[in-house]
């Protein structure tokens, strides 16, 4: 886009009613989308390997949230100030930070040095900061007092359940490379329960930011039949729910096999990406004046 | 001490004097506005109506775009000013997205006023000034009110439709206008407490 195309729509905005939120999804705004997508998996991811002791996706989940930590680097405007962000005080963003500063030279010291004493702590430092990258995200959205839409205490457990999800979706694409030592029908299980968990927030929040104000229920006309209506039914709803549930739901009969497994992460996965992207695009500043002609 | 600015929209007449001397005072880069004017017409030709609402950072006593700055460059000055420090600023732009009123503007790259011409001299000296890669915003210039200036918004409009003082100084002129007038902040439902506060215009 030319300079004076940006610095046109730039003012067309200023001046109209209902003005989209650009800054966190265009441009480079897009590698904080796929930043807050990667953060979650990887943490996700971690807290499962954790929990199951599988190298594999530890090693995987230390590789995505450290390709996160540079998807955040190439959004900031000064990334080199990166190390300013400890304002922990009131600042979600901050937090995240420590977060993901906690988590991954832990996770790595754990990962070479899981015995002992000292591997109790890295793994109890690692899982602590990857349980504040899974939270913080949804609230750093919901302090965004400008976008009534993501301004709801109930993203931040939309984010945190898809977090989760990713997480576990890692772990099951990860398991064909580990060698199938998990058991497979269980977390297919809990993968399936966690899609329906996601689904049914996912309408829960919507269904609450319709009745919340007028910018939260432009944001959900914008996501059900508006400007980011293809990405929210293709691949949020779709790709990301409507499938791997119905995968899950015929593995209930008999146990998935690892292909199909691996088919289900993907699509969570890609789900997961598109449930941000999706509601990042839609969220509108609240409206300075009524409606007229500008 | 609350620096606090009253407008009176029965005076404006949205010729965005405000807009303009606060370009020139500042010397924003393009698309980079800390004052601008909105306009509006309300109703069907022949009853319509022309509304002018004059906007800037309303310096909230209690701004969200302080609370979710992560390394404190949104912060607050003297007299309640809320103000960024450019040098402090990472460029996550939260308080943009914290900010109920639009106040604040991301300077994403240097850009001229004449596309494919380069910088005038006059953009080359004021742009020096500028941070890339940060966000900004209205801070009342407070350098001018510290020498004992007016704002340039204020100095420069030309129906006086605006007036600066001290909030906290129930015989200044502001809190005067306040009383008599029933001057309002906008949006109060937002719970942000701006500094700003508007006389109705009838």
């Amino acid at each position: 886009m030319s300079i004076l195309t940006t610095h046109d729509r730039v003012l067309a905005d200023l001046g109209a009613t209902w003005r989209p939120q650009r800054q966190w999804i265009e441009g480079r705004g897009l590698w904080l989308i796929v930043g807050h997508f990667l953060s979650g998996v990887g943490a996700g991811a971690w807290l499962f390997g954790a929990w199951l002791d599988d190298g594999p996706t530890l090693l995987a989940a230390i590789v995505v949230v450290a390709l996160a930590g540079v998807c955040h680097l190439a959004f900031l405007g000064r990334p080199k100030r990166f190390w300013r962000m400890v304002r922990v005080g009131s600042s979600w963003i901050a937090r995240g930070f420590v977060g993901m500063s906690l988590m991954l030279p832990a996770a790595v010291l754990y990962f070479l040095f899981p015995t002992g004493a000292a591997g109790v702590l890295f793994l109890a430092l690692s899982v602590a900061g990857a349980a504040l990258l899974v939270v913080y995200k949804g609230n750093v959205y919901a302090a965004s007092k400008g976008v009534p839409f993501w301004n709801s205490p109930v993203l931040p457990i939309l984010y945190a359940t898809y977090a989760i999800r990713g997480g576990l979706a890692l772990v099951l694409l990860v398991m064909p490379v580990a060698g199938g030592g998990l058991e497979r029908h269980g977390l297919a299980l809990i993968e399936l329960w966690v899609a329906v968990s996601a689904a049914v927030m996912l309408g829960f929040y919507l269904a609450v930011m319709r009745q919340t104000n007028l910018a939260a229920r432009r944001s959900v006309t914008e996501l059900v039949r508006g400007r980011v209506a293809a990405p929210f039914y293709l691949g949020t709803l779709g790709v990301g729910l409507v499938v791997p549930i119905a995968i899950g739901v015929a593995g209930l009969a008999g146990p998935l096999s690892q292909g199909a497994l691996a088919l289900v992460a993907a699509l969570s996965l890609v789900g997961d990406f598109f449930a941000k992207y999706a509601i990042a695009k839609a969220g509108m500043y609240v409206p300075i004046m009524p409606a007229g002609r500008a | 001490m609350r620096y606090g600015m009253v407008i009176d929209l029965k005076r404006c007449v949205g010729c965005y004097g405000c807009q303009l001397s606060c370009k020139a005072e500042h010397g924003t880069p393009p698309g980079v506005f800390f004052a601008r004017v909105v306009k509006r017409e309300f109703g069907t030709f022949p009853n319509t109506r022309l509304t002018f609402l004059p906007l800037l950072c309303f310096h909230c006593g209690d701004a969200p775009c302080v609370d979710v700055c992560p390394t404190g460059a949104s912060h607050y000055r003297e007299g309640g000013v809320v103000d960024i420090d450019a040098d402090r600023c990472v460029g996550c732009r939260a308080c943009m997205q914290a900010c109920p009123y639009g106040a604040r503007s991301y300077n994403d790259e240097q850009r001229a006023y004449y596309p494919g011409q380069g910088l005038t001299p006059y953009e080359a000296a004021r742009y020096s000034e500028q941070n890339v890669g940060v966000v900004m915003k209205c801070d009342f210039c407070i350098d001018r009110v510290r020498a004992g200036l007016e704002p340039a918004c204020v100095a420069n409009c030309a129906a006086r439709a605006r007036t600066f003082g001290d909030l906290d100084d129930p015989k200044s002129e502001v809190s005067h206008l306040i009383r008599l007038r029933g001057g309002e902040q906008l949006q109060p439902e937002q719970g942000t407490d701006p500094s700003v506060y508007y006389l109705p215009p009838a």
